[in-house]
């Protein structure tokens, strides 16, 4: 195994019964390295990281971390895991919660104390580090859950969701954090389904579906190799009733068939936006319909999600 | 193993426990307010006194010139004891009507209607006496009941020794006078024909002389050692209902945290946090147990022996801590079926509460139908409770006891195995959902 090499997975599959969470999975993440896993609910993100945690067996494959098996109990010591789920109790506080995993960890005594605090300290934490959790805000325990990640100073963290439900001024805070792992030298797997945060995060993503990965690049490679040249989104002023009828007229013009009509908005993908728009609008306007803006943008990584599979991000 | 993760699980459970409203009340309030009820309404201060009856008299019999009348009767009603406390508390009526009314209404237990001429008629031939039995309660009817006729008989039994010994005055005075020196009687024996008459007309007031001696055992009938019995039934209760639920929820509380995967992503396995979970469940099991013990030794009054040099009292502390593992054993075994906090709390509360009153834990067995004491025969919890009684109230040794220890080890060991097997088992059942 080269040395700059963290983790491989190696054609990893998992069934549950009759569903196949992960199917034929193979990667490798290189060291310093923040690598997305970018995909809708179910798509078998947590699976495979339940499965690099070492806490469900994969049915077939091998999964590696710095050369040991994922299932060797010194992974486990390497490995800092923040689940989807906040990992604190309510009823203990900051510090407390830190001090039960640095226990988990087998460390203990007052200079452990002493780096939960630093810890609690870095994600802005420190004032509420003795109140009990169940005053915290959402944000703050995923923080707190972040925190907890780091408490056994992990060579790689598995980062499942870690901004659900957040608002943004929140998100971007906890993006930051990430970014600031990385630059300490953290390998770091990022699961996802925000394709904003795998795109201005991941040095590099793989993006799943149905418990494959149906592509992995960097995210400009992918978006260059796998996504239209542009985008035109067209916010209309008022909801279209019948939206299959529009998107008829438009996909003649689209390329690769790339329309999807959601919140009043139609984003078409297009090859040449300075000769297709103004038939876009033409067509709009010869339906009796009412456009309130016309915007031209690039392709993210949700367009390259829509032609590589057919269904948008957010729908899912 | 790493004893770190114990101690980690193991501080963290006792803080959440002892953070948690509910669970105080279950721990402290609730075996709290059954153990002072116990012993303020089932079993109240003067339970294991002798009884003082409230009774009423009309007496007719006031003009009465003879040596014993109608006031010495109810002088002997106000002077009568047992075991240093007053027989009778008598109050007085003018007619049977309103003493019959008190009675009917329960503000009395029984009452004497001592007609004219009573005094007389005991002396001289054979008086009346209109005896009222109240009934507060079907068990007081037949108390007062036995109480008065006791009262009566004896009563009778000191008149009629009375009435021997005079009459005795007239026949040896006659017989001297008038009866033949060499008169035999059949069956007298040795006796003479003077003494033979004496021993037949006690015969005939008392056939048998009965006597009577206290040889209960003072811990069957003491109030304090009744609500020592009752101590160690409210421990007994509160270790199955709390036990259950520590260990019906081991693995259940930390899915719904969400807490689950991130512990077993830890170094920690998930022998440690049964080892960490079952030590905490034994220390809130054990404070729980002592807080009971305090409660009914000091505000309830509640007798327990307890030596440090007496082996057995020992053993019945092991015996506390052995009941506590099995129950925690059970409840793993429930986590099968109760699949979250809320129902497996549910379930331990029932089936604990169940189990103290129908096997012998709560209520004594002897209480329960014949069909329901085969459970408490069998049920294990209910032998390690009574082996604690038997040691720490009615001072049963050592050698005693072993039998009893052996019995609950072995059905620990087996319950706890089958607990762990059934805690693997949730545990793999949550990771895969």
């Amino acid at each position: 195994m080269k040395a700059d090499i963290c983790l491989v997975v190696k054609d990893v599959s998992k069934r549950f019964g009759d569903r196949v969470a992960v199917d034929g999975v193979s990667f490798t993440v290189h060291k310093g390295e923040i690598y997305g896993l970018l995909g809708p609910n179910g798509a078998g993100k947590t699976t495979l990281l339940n499965m690099i945690a070492g806490i469900i067996e994969p049915d077939s494959g091998e999964i590696s971390v710095d050369g040991l098996n994922a299932l060797d109990p010194r992974v486990r010591g390497r490995v800092g895991y923040c689940p989807q789920e906040t990992i604190v109790y309510d009823n203990l506080t900051g510090l407390e919660n830190m001090m039960f995993y640095a226990g988990l960890h087998g460390l203990s005594g007052n200079h452990v104390k002493r780096r939960c605090r630093e810890l609690l300290d870095r994600m802005g934490l420190s004032e509420y580090a003795d109140k009990r959790v169940k005053t915290y805000s959402g944000g703050m325990k995923k923080r707190l859950s972040f925190a907890i990640s780091l408490i056994a100073d992990p060579e790689l963290l598995l980062l499942d969701e870690p901004t659900v439900g957040m608002d943004p001024r929140i998100r971007r805070s906890v993006w930051e954090s990430i970014l600031r792992l990385k630059e300490e030298g953290r390998t770091i797997i990022l699961a996802t389904h925000y394709m904003e945060e795998a795109d201005e995060l991941s040095d590099r993503v793989a993006i799943m579906d149905s418990g494959k990965i149906v592509a992995e690049d960097s995210p400009e490679n992918l978006k260059n190799c796998y996504g239209p040249k542009a985008v035109i989104d067209v916010e209309f002023a008022e909801t279209i009733k019948d939206p299959k009828v529009i998107i008829e007229k438009i996909k003649p013009y689209a390329s690769g068939g790339g329309v999807i009509y959601k919140d009043d908005t139609l984003r078409i993908h297009v090859d040449n936006p300075d000769i297709i728009s103004p038939k876009v609008i033409s067509e709009i306007v010869g339906e009796g319909m009412k456009l309130k803006t016309l915007k031209i943008t690039m392709p993210t990584l949700e367009d390259v999600f829509l032609r590589l599979t057919g269904r948008r991000l957010a729908e899912e | 193993m790493m004893w770190s993760a114990i101690k980690a699980f193991m501080i963290k459970e006792l803080k959440l426990t002892f953070r948690s409203k509910a669970n105080i009340f279950w721990i402290i309030a609730w075996p709290a307010i059954w153990l002072l009820m116990t012993a303020y309404v089932f079993v109240p201060p003067a339970t294991g006194q002798p009884m003082t009856l409230k009774v009423g008299v009309v007496n007719y019999d006031v003009g009465s010139t003879s040596p014993f009348n109608g006031t010495t009767f109810i002088h002997i009603l106000n002077e009568s004891e047992y075991r240093g406390a007053k027989l009778f508390q008598v109050k007085i009526y003018d007619n049977e009507t309103m003493m019959l009314e008190d009675i009917m209404k329960g503000r009395l237990d029984g009452g004497f209607a001592i007609p004219t001429g009573f005094g007389k008629d005991v002396i001289f031939g054979q008086a009346k006496l209109k005896v009222y039995v109240g009934a507060r309660s079907p068990q007081s009817a037949q108390i007062t009941e036995s109480i008065l006729r006791g009262f009566i008989q004896g009563l009778n039994n000191g008149i009629s020794i009375r009435k021997v010994n005079e009459t005795m005055k007239y026949i040896t005075i006659y017989s001297e006078k008038y009866m033949p020196k060499n008169i035999t009687i059949p069956m007298a024996g040795n006796r003479s024909w003077m003494e033979f008459m004496k021993d037949w007309m006690m015969g005939l007031v008392s056939p048998i002389n009965a006597s009577f001696q206290d040889v209960k055992p003072k811990a069957l009938v003491e109030r304090a050692s009744i609500l020592g019995w009752y101590t160690f039934g409210a421990i007994g209760m509160s270790l199955l209902y709390s036990g259950l639920i520590i260990g019906s929820t081991m693995a259940v509380r930390e899915k719904e945290a969400g807490t689950l995967k991130r512990i077993l992503a830890s170094p920690a396995t998930s022998t440690d946090m049964l080892i960490g979970k079952t030590l905490s469940g034994l220390i809130t099991l054990g404070i729980m147990s002592a807080v009971i013990i305090i409660l009914g030794v000091y505000p309830c009054g509640a007798k327990i022996i307890w030596s440090p040099s007496n082996q057995a009292h020992w053993l019945a502390i092991l015996l506390l801590i052995l009941v506590s593992i099995m129950v925690i054993g059970i409840g793993m075994i429930l986590s099968l079926i109760a699949r979250t906090v809320e129902s497996a709390s549910n379930l331990s509360v029932v089936l604990g509460l169940m189990f103290a009153f129908i096997a012998g834990i709560w209520f004594p067995k002897w209480w329960m139908p014949a069909w329901m004491r085969v459970l408490a025969d069998v049920f294990p919890a209910t032998w390690a409770i009574d082996g604690v009684r038997s040691a720490l109230i009615y001072g049963v040794g050592a050698a005693e006891l072993t039998p009893t220890i052996l019995k609950v080890l072995v059905a620990t060991i087996i319950s706890y195995l089958i607990g762990i097997f059934a805690y693997k088992k949730t545990l793999r059942r949550y990771v895969m959902a």
